[in-house]
């Protein structure tokens, strides 16, 4: 694998529910090691598609390849051994288990299994907030320490690349702040990430690149070198959502 | 006036009930926990794994002696729990009403499997040998000494099970499984993997119990009818999703059964027993230890 192989590279991919379809055709990348964002209106698909890249729901159609692989007919738990893992949107995780026995758990794979050490220490580091409970059990968790513990179990999984729900959904802005900072600490070692937001500012401050998602479809590319401001893509956004 | 020796004998004979039930509902209770299904093929599991152990083991059968009977019929009953999980769960899981639907196709196979061996067998009464011979005097009661092994070994193997599920990577799986699917999937976690593990396992354990039990009751085709029912009341009973309640609760149940036994007798036992379970359930609706279901 050379080093210019995109991390993850889908070209019109197709998936939804029952009778209905849900994404119509996307196509983008995510670069070797680049952070994109994906941001939208409420009910597009954002969703949708990362659970269609971890085969938590199958493609109807379209391709998606991962390090240069075809992963589109995997079964989710080989796409997680492969590295590609996600962190899916408002994780209620395992209510009765404790933090450190999720996190130990979430080591699943042989490769995360050789890692569990390293991982789990950087972990603790990342989130102080966890090694300071972790007896405590996953359904007593606030909903910041629920998300930090739903990032943590995700990075036990030995990440090659990392896609993230909304992670500060409901969140304070201090709380926002700091997983901010940890999330742009994480992609600093070089993982790639495909971030999924509703706050502007928030993504803004985490990505290289960005995609509008509209109505299951990447509707326009945003490149970050600063020719765009807030209020140009608060308009794009709400524009799009009255289209 | 409840003397010793009659307080000896409820005691004794409630806990050897409840080491039984314990063992049976533990099984119908680890499905639950992780599929959400309820399986009532698990009491012909129980009749299928002491038929087999009688084939091999009997004077009459094969001869072979207890040692490898119990071996036989473990593993058959792993084929048995993956025949039905592969055959009559698995092309339901996407289906909006898997508890109904399970119920349905666990209920025909439960009917099956009990003609089947009816017809294999044959409907002649059957009795296992047991594996401890002689009586044993526990305070003021003298019971047989198959009945006190399965006082230890009911505690032995829930232990060991509850090892499994704490301790162990897979065990650990199969909780995570139950109580998030897709959380589960995301971490790299074979989600159908441990539903077959999780259904093989709970069939040795029936198969188990059905062998401790051949010896003290006699083997038919509807062997493990009642005790399949008495399960299924002690996993709601105890709360539904919670393994450490569904053991309590049966127990209390083997203790209760004792007691009603003594006081109302044999004729009304049964229906006490239930009237009791409905008023527990009335106060505490989630059960004894029960959390809110799944
Ligand atoms: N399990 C499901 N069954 C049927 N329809 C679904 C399911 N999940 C989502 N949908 C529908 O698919 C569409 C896209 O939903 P999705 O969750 O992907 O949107 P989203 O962009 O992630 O929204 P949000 O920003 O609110 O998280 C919506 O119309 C939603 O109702
Ligand atoms: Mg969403």
């Amino acid at each position: 694998m050379s080093n210019n192989t995109n991390a993850l590279e889908i070209a019109g991919l197709r998936a939804g529910y029952d009778a209905s379809d849900v994404l119509l055709g996307m196509s983008f990348h995510v670069g070797p090691t680049e952070r994109v964002g994906l941001f939208g209106p409420n009910g597009h698909g954002k969703t949708t598609l990362l659970n269609t890249i971890s085969r938590v729901i199958r493609p109807r159609a379209g391709d998606v390849r991962f390090m240069g692989e075809p992963i589109d007919q995997l079964a989710p738990q080989k796409i997680v051994a492969r590295g590609l893992i996600h962190v899916p949107q408002a994780n209620r995780l395992f209510p009765d288990m404790q933090i450190m026995e999720t996190l130990e758990l979430a080591a699943f794979t042989p490769r995360a299994r050789e890692e569990l050490k390293t991982n789990l220490d950087y972990v603790l580091n990342l989130f102080p907030r966890l090694a300071e409970r972790r007896r405590q059990q996953c359904k007593t968790l606030s909903g910041g320490e629920r998300q930090m513990l739903s990032i943590g179990a995700g990075l036990m999984c030995a990440p090659r690349m990392l896609m993230l729900d909304e992670p500060t959904l409901g969140l304070s802005p201090k709380l926002k702040d700091e997983l901010a900072e940890a999330i742009s600490e994480i992609s600093s070692r070089g993982i790639p990430l495909l971030l999924v937001e509703q706050d502007i500012a928030f993504i803004l401050s985490l990505v290289d690149r960005m995609y509008l998602v509209d109505h299951g479809e990447i509707r326009r590319e945003i490149n970050r070198s600063g020719e765009l401001d807030h209020q140009e893509i608060m308009d794009m956004y709400f524009g799009s959502e009255g289209a | 006036m409840i003397t010793s020796d009659i307080l000896s004998a409820i005691l004794v004979s409630g806990i050897v009930l409840g080491s039984g039930y314990a063992l049976m509902a533990s099984g119908l209770s680890l499905v639950w926990t992780t599929l959400g299904i309820f399986n009532f093929a698990h009491g012909v599991l129980m009749t299928l794994g002491a038929y087999i152990a009688w084939t091999v083991s009997d004077a009459a059968g094969l001869n072979f002696g207890l040692g490898l009977a119990i071996a036989v019929s473990a593993a058959i009953m792993i084929g048995a729990g993956i025949l039905i999980e592969r055959v009559i769960v698995r092309p339901f899981y996407d289906h909006r009403d898997i508890l109904l639907v399970t119920v349905m196709t666990t209920l025909a196979a439960m009917i099956f499997m009990q003609k089947g061996i009816q017809l294999i067998w044959g409907a002649r009464l059957k009795q296992l040998a047991p594996i401890a011979t002689g009586n044993v005097q526990i305070w003021q009661t003298t019971i047989s000494a198959q009945e006190a092994l399965i006082i230890v070994v009911a505690p032995l193997l829930l232990g060991a099970l509850w090892l499994f599920l704490d301790r162990s990577r897979t065990g650990r799986g199969i909780r995570a499984v139950g109580q998030n699917p897709d959380a589960a999937r995301l971490i790299g976690i074979d989600v159908s993997r441990l539903f077959i593990i999780t259904f093989a396992l709970s069939a040795v354990l029936a198969g188990l119990t059905g062998v401790l039990l051949g010896s003290i009751r006699l083997l038919t085709p509807e062997f493990g009818s009642e005790p399949l029912v008495k399960a299924l009341i002690i996993v709601i009973f105890g709360g539904l999703g919670s393994l450490g309640g569904t053991v309590v609760a049966a127990y209390l149940m083997g203790l209760l059964e004792a007691a009603l036994v003594f006081f109302v007798g044999i004729y009304w036992a049964p229906s006490m027993i239930f009237l009791l379970l409905i008023l527990v359930l009335l106060i505490r609706p989630q059960g004894l230890l029960g959390k809110v279901v799944r």
